[in-house]
């Protein structure tokens, strides 16, 4: 399969903050979701990118090109959403369209006016009265509107009520028929993944912990329900980590298959979340460093 | 083609569309030779990731349920429903019998074992 | 790289529709063509200059499809196109206005002294940021009064007269070597702006 992004052995610091080693890949005609808590790293990555910073060390391309010597014609392939407002302020939305549109090769008016209908937006209208959720709908509308074969969105769904959260999720169903197009984007909504992501990619701490298929992660991982008296030395290193209290234990494993054979029957084996996977990680790093 | 997806189940999404898709082409309401939406479109349709109907028809492929043909899609594969019906008898025949041995152990009659029978396949409806 | 400055002109066709009538009004006053001229010239450079100047924008600029070698010199290649409009509007407003025309040594005079500025202005508003600029100007003022007050009390005069002279003096070679000396000036200002903003972090 055809890979879109690929960074590897990225490193990037700085004050206080740095991406270790960093190796993923994005597979083409997919959708994949980039999780992590707050300051793992994700703006970092998604601005590494789009060339908005370069890397210490590694190497990153993008169809297979590196920004070195094809940055433009990389970028005509990309769309971008950013989670804050990158357009001029004072202009409208029409005046801005026609700042970015001599931009693309690949403009289409027609595909514009179809979103901009779609979404509501108003035309002649400064960009700075927008409200969060008009101002997503607009960068989602620039993005759209020219054929751009990776869409890179950072956090796009914070700000937007559910119901257009929905509808956002259904515009990227049909983008993804034809199977050209590729989505990457960045959330802590972890809810809108079950509906759409194929890949997730969870960084934690500016570490690659993995990239999964979507079935995969409830394949391999499981949350464990059980009384204290299960865990001794040997069943405890079965887990990620260890959520104890009065009542019981809640807990993470990563072989589903194994706690399975351990537990069965005496202990409760859930499906885990996202959220789980991201808080128990995290539990379990600060727990062993 | 109906399918239905349950978010509560315990069972994984592609799981369950295997398991639907398969129940329609042996109960013949998908034809042999008759196309399937492709995967792009039935993952938009239920509102779910295009991997997991990726790899629900991956499965269908393996277990010769279904064929594809690059760049026109999926279709029921030829089904020798006959055979599959009589392979699918005799598991069930070996599993009556077992049960009935276990009932024999603890002295269930037949009447019992019946009712008994009626009354789960009526909760499985 | 055409699109950015077009992008300039969009941006900012209020503003200029505004400024280039108030400059008739200087001019119809009778103020010095040339002074007037660079004053409006770099307030309206340093104007679109500074409206991308938000991180922001920055980060726009950076995804469409332009490399940031483009994004620099856009910046550079206005700064002729401005010049030449707030030069065409001298002209014109003279030629009606006064009904002379203005010598080419005057025009070539505020080019010459707005190149010099942007060239300096611009490298130092990459590496930090035009709002700076004012403030390191007003020391440079404070200095060069200070320099006035305490040791060159006919700094002015001089400064006036050497204008006076430059303007009025017809050596074709000296014209050209200073010519030459700000065009290399405005270049290497160019090529240090480009690899300043090559390393720039948004």
């Amino acid at each position: 399969m055809e890979n879109v992004i690929e960074l590897q052995h990225v490193h990037k610091s700085f004050d206080g903050f740095q991406l270790n080693n960093l190796s993923m890949t994005i597979k083409k005609g997919f959708v994949t979701g980039f999780i992590g808590g707050n300051g793992a790293g994700k703006s970092t990555t998604i601005k590494l990118m789009m060339n908005l910073l370069q890397p210490d060390r590694g190497t990153i391309s993008i169809f297979g090109l590196n920004y070195k010597d094809h940055e433009k014609e990389i970028k005509q392939r990309i769309g971008f959403v950013f989670d804050e407002n990158i357009f001029y302020e004072n202009v409208t939305l029409a005046e801005m369209k026609k700042i970015i549109k001599p931009a693309y090769v690949n403009w289409d008016d027609n595909l514009f006016h179809y979103y901009v209908k779609t979404f509501e937006l108003p035309l002649n209208k400064k960009i700075k009265s927008f409200s969060k959720g008009m101002m997503m709908k607009a960068s989602l509308t620039i993005a759209l509107s020219h054929h751009a074969e990776l869409i890179i969105m950072d956090e796009p769904t914070s700000g937007l009520d559910p119901s257009f959260r929905r509808e956002l999720l259904d515009i990227l169903h049909n983008l993804m028929q034809d199977g050209e197009k590729t989505i990457f984007f960045s959330t802590h909504l972890t809810t809108d993944l079950d509906r759409i992501a194929d890949y997730i990619t969870f960084i934690h701490k500016g570490k690659h912990i993995f990239t999964k298929e979507i079935y995969q992660i409830e394949e391999e991982y499981a949350i464990v329900k059980g009384g204290i008296e299960l865990l001794d030395k040997d069943t405890e290193r079965e887990f990620i980590s260890i959520r104890k209290s009065n009542h019981g234990f809640e807990a993470l494993t990563a072989n589903k298959t194994r706690a399975e054979n351990i537990f069965g029957g005496m202990a409760l084996i859930e499906k885990p979340t996202l959220e789980d996977i991201m808080f128990y990680t995290k539990k379990g790093e600060e727990h062993y460093v | 083609m109906q399918i239905i997806i349950s978010n509560n189940s315990k069972g994984p999404i592609y799981k369950q569309i295997y398991a639907q898709i398969k129940k329609h082409i042996l109960t013949n309401e998908l034809q042999q030779g008759q196309s399937l939406p492709s995967m792009r479109q039935l993952a938009k349709d239920l509102d779910i990731s295009v991997i997991t109907t990726k790899r629900a028809y991956e499965e269908l492929e393996k277990n010769g349920f279904i064929y594809s043909v690059v760049g026109k899609g999926s279709f029921v594969s030829e089904q020798n429903n006959e055979m599959i019906k009589e392979r699918k008898r005799k598991v069930i025949e070996e599993q009556l019998v077992t049960a009935i041995q276990n009932g024999k152990e603890i002295g269930i009659n037949l009447n019992e074992l019946k009712e008994l029978l009626t009354m789960l396949y009526r909760e499985e409806e | 790289m055409f699109n950015l400055i077009r992008k300039d002109i969009v941006l900012h066709k209020k503003t200029l529709m505004i400024l280039l009538p108030i400059l008739l009004v200087y001019l119809l006053l009778g103020t010095s063509s040339i002074w007037v001229g660079i004053v409006f010239c770099i307030a309206i450079i340093m104007g679109v200059f500074s409206s991308d100047e938000k991180s922001t924008i920055h980060i726009l600029l950076n995804s469409l499809p332009y490399t940031r070698k483009q994004i620099v010199s856009s910046k550079y290649i206005g700064v002729f196109l401005f010049t030449f409009i707030v030069v065409f509007t001298i002209f014109i407003g003279n030629l009606m206005i006064h009904r002379e025309i203005i010598p080419w040594e005057d025009l070539l005079f505020i080019f010459g002294i707005v190149m010099v500025l942007t060239a300096l202005a611009f490298p130092f508003s990459y590496k930090f940021k035009s709002q700076y600029l004012l403030v390191a100007s007003l020391v440079l003022f404070a200095i060069y009064m200070i320099i006035v007050n305490l040791f060159i009390k006919n700094l002015n005069d001089r400064i006036r007269e050497f204008v006076q002279a430059l303007l009025n003096l017809q050596s074709h070679q000296l014209y050209l070597s200073i010519g030459f000396s700000v065009i290399a000036l405005y270049v290497c200002s160019w090529l240090l702006s480009i690899r300043i903003y090559k390393n720039k972090v948004f």
